[in-house]
Formats: C-alpha cells, structure tokens, sequence
C-alpha cells in the first residue's frame, strides 16, 4: 500500500513539474527570453498575385490558391503575398516593376524572377498556373522539363473544377489567416495528377498482344501449309 | 550505310529532348539594401500616447506589421495602443491579441540575425534602453536603423557599434514573424 502511495506522489511530482514547462507556449513561440522554434526561412520562396480587389480575375486566381490542392499545397511552402493596387506595399515595390494586371510572379528568395505572368497571358485554370509554376520551379532548380508529349497530355485531361468558382470576400474585416511557420526552402511543386493506363489495362493490352503475336504465327503456318513454296 | 546514318539521326533527335536549360553560372546578384527596405509610405512615426509618453516600441511594432502585410493588424494597433513599453507587458499585449511574435531581452546577437536573415527585420532598444528602433539591416560590417523619430531615410552604422549600443541598452529586441514583403525583381 506504502509502495502505491509512493508511486502516485511520484507520478503527481513529475506531472506537477512537467506542465509548467509547457504553459508558456503562445503561438508556438515561446514567450520567454529563450526563444525557440524561430522560423529559419531564409531560404523560402515568394509568390506574389498583385492585381486590382474589384477585378474579378484577381480574386479569382488569389482563390484558386485556397480551392486547387496543388496551389494550397504551393502556398504553404512559400512567403505567398496577395497585393491589391490600394496599397502603398504596390505603390512603392510593385508598381513600377508588373507589366500589366493580374500579376503572378515567383522568385527565389534572392529577388530572381522564375516565373511571371500578367494579363492576358496568365493561364486561363488553376490547373494551368500549377503546371507553369511546376515547369518554372523545375528549370530554375536544373530538373528535366516535362516532355512536350506530357505537356500535351496534360492539356487534354483537365482536372475537374468547380462551378461556380468560389470567389472570396475581396475585403475582409480583418488580416488573412497567417501562413504555418516552418524551415521550409525552395517549393516542391507537382503538377496536377494525370489519370494512368491502370494495372488491369497494362495486363489487358499484354494479352492482346500476345493473341495476336500467337494468332499471326499460327496464320503464317497454316499459310505456308496451304501455300507451299516452290522448290 | 544508310542505317548507320539513320541511326545517328534517330540519336540526336533522342538527345535532343535531354538538354537542359544553360544552368551555368551567372553573375551574382545584386541584394537589396537594406534587406528590410520599408517603404517610405510604411514607415509610423513616433507619436505621444494618451499619458503624454512616446510610443516608439508601439510605432517600430506598426512598421514591422506593415512590412509582413498585416496592414489591417497595424492599422488596430495604432488605434488602441501607445505610450511607453516594457518586454513583458508587450509580450502580454502580444498573447491577448494572437500576434505571432518572438523576442529576447538578454542581447542575443543570433535574434538579430535570424530576424535580419530572413528579412523580417525587428525593434531593438537604443540609447540606454529609453528608445526602440527598427533594425532593417546585419551583415558583417554595417547595420542600419529606421528610427521613429525620423522615418526619412535609414541610419546606417557599423555592425560592432550597433551590437555595443544595443548590449547597453537591456538588449531587448521584438519582432512579429510573420510574411515578410517579397524582394524587389532582380
């Protein structure tokens, strides 16, 4: 019974001493002189959608990076920054540097442009701007384009989308929900998934093949039988 | 003969779907200075709270809001905050608020470049711990300060006397940590 008791005033001691340790944590920052879990950044990509609130073509591409899954994927991994024309931000670090609006632009975290489209020449879906932004991050990280064929195939085979198009509030009470803090470097983007030949189509096409591989030699001999040469 | 040289045709139109773009070295960029370049038209400038005291820790925090495109955050924190400032009465504001934050008050020289390295900048107290000014650039010879006093144009000063002034002044330095603004093309 001693032995219990001991147990469970040593269990109560350890917890009492633990929880403290973790009462302080706001925001996943310590709030203390020693700081932890400080972001190292440093080395994260940015993407800006500069363009005009009223314009529906801006809120529609600032929307498709919260309802395409590969462009909230994308936004997770880089600094995103949504500039509307209203902003002294545009004024002074934009408006002399887009060539038309909507702009998308990408860069590295040293300033270097990897991808820019404005106007008329941003893709028409959000499934379009993934696969720029993905070829764009590819050559600018030396990876292997993707082949034309593939291109093609994609361009066939758009991903399905809703309709209508979710247009966010253009302008919110209050700041947007800040992006997750992480260590986070250059963006890993993929492009949208293409529906594969399945495992029973390969299987269905080898039998084919092999019938018809069968079926033609045994054609050849029952010819030659018919047919013989002449010697 | 001829399938030879279909061959090698066969083969360089193969090898050409490999080359890759030019991925050479190219010239090194130019960085921005100072890395935390805020906007003049970004820039809050000190002002006397309702007791009659500065309110330069609360006027550095607004250009950093700014600066990590919380506009509508910095807008608030003008209107309801001012007056002078203490590390932990700050960080208090901070947690009531669900601001994202992080600081130190022991003059850690490694806050000051992680802020400064991943382009967020940060307030750091001067002048014997009476004043707090923006830090907006560290590297290994100059440092520059927007102060709130004069949000014209960045002081810039060499690295060491920085560190010393900051040291001598509780070494408290506080950021927001979130977004910073993207750099300017290169």
């Amino acid at each position: 019974m001693n032995k219990l008791l001991l147990c469970v005033l040593c269990l109560l001691a350890v917890f009492a001493a633990v929880v403290p340790c973790f009462a302080d944590t706001v925001n996943g920052v310590l709030a203390e002189e020693r700081v932890v879990n400080l972001p190292q950044d440093q080395g994260k990509w940015y993407v800006s959608v500069v363009g005009n609130t009223t314009d529906s073509r801006y809120n529609e591409i600032v929307g498709w990076f919260d309802t395409n899954a590969s462009l909230k994927k994308l936004k997770n991994q880089v600094h995103f920054c949504p500039v509307t024309t209203n902003t002294a931000i545009y004024q002074a670090r934009y408006a002399s540097n887009v060539k038309a609006l909507p702009t998308v632009r990408m860069q590295r975290s040293d300033g270097t442009v990897v991808y820019e489209a404005a106007g008329k020449n941003l893709p028409m879906t959000a499934a379009g701007l993934n696969g720029a932004l993905a070829g764009a991050v590819n050559t600018a990280q030396g990876l292997r384009p993707i082949l034309p064929w593939r291109r093609e195939m994609e361009r066939r085979c758009p991903s399905p989308g809703p309709n209508p198009q979710p247009n966010p509030n253009p302008n919110p009470p209050v700041d947007p929900e800040p992006q997750p803090i992480d260590d986070n470097g250059p963006p890993n983007v993929e492009p949208e998934p293409q529906a594969d030949l399945p495992p029973w189509g390969l299987a269905l096409l080898c039998v084919g093949g092999a019938i018809v591989g069968l079926s033609t030699g045994y054609g050849r001999k029952l010819y030659d039988k018919l047919h013989p040469r002449v010697k | 003969m001829k399938r030879v040289l279909f061959a090698l045709v066969l083969l360089a139109s193969v090898a050409g779907c490999e080359v890759q773009g030019n991925l050479g070295v190219s010239a090194p960029k130019k960085q921005e200075r100072p890395t935390v370049n805020v906007p003049a038209a970004l820039r809050q400038s000190n002002w006397r709270g309702s007791q009659g005291q500065g309110s330069c820790v609360h006027a550095t925090m607004i250009s950093l809001f700014r600066w990590q495109y919380r506009l509508k955050t910095a807008d608030y924190w003008r209107r309801t905050y001012g007056d002078g400032e203490y590390p932990e009465d700050l960080a208090a504001r901070f947690n009531k608020e669900g601001i994202r934050y992080a600081y130190v008050t022991n003059g850690d020289v490694r806050f000051l470049e992680w802020a400064c390295r991943t382009r967020r900048g940060c307030g750091i107290t001067v002048m014997g711990g009476a004043h707090m000014v923006a830090l907006v650039h560290l590297d290994d010879k100059w440092a520059a300060i927007l102060d709130n006093n004069n949000v014209e144009r960045f002081i810039w000063v060499p690295r060491e006397t920085l560190i010393a002034e900051w040291k001598a002044s509780y070494g408290w330095a506080v950021t927001p940590i979130y977004t910073p603004a993207a750099p300017l093309p290169q």
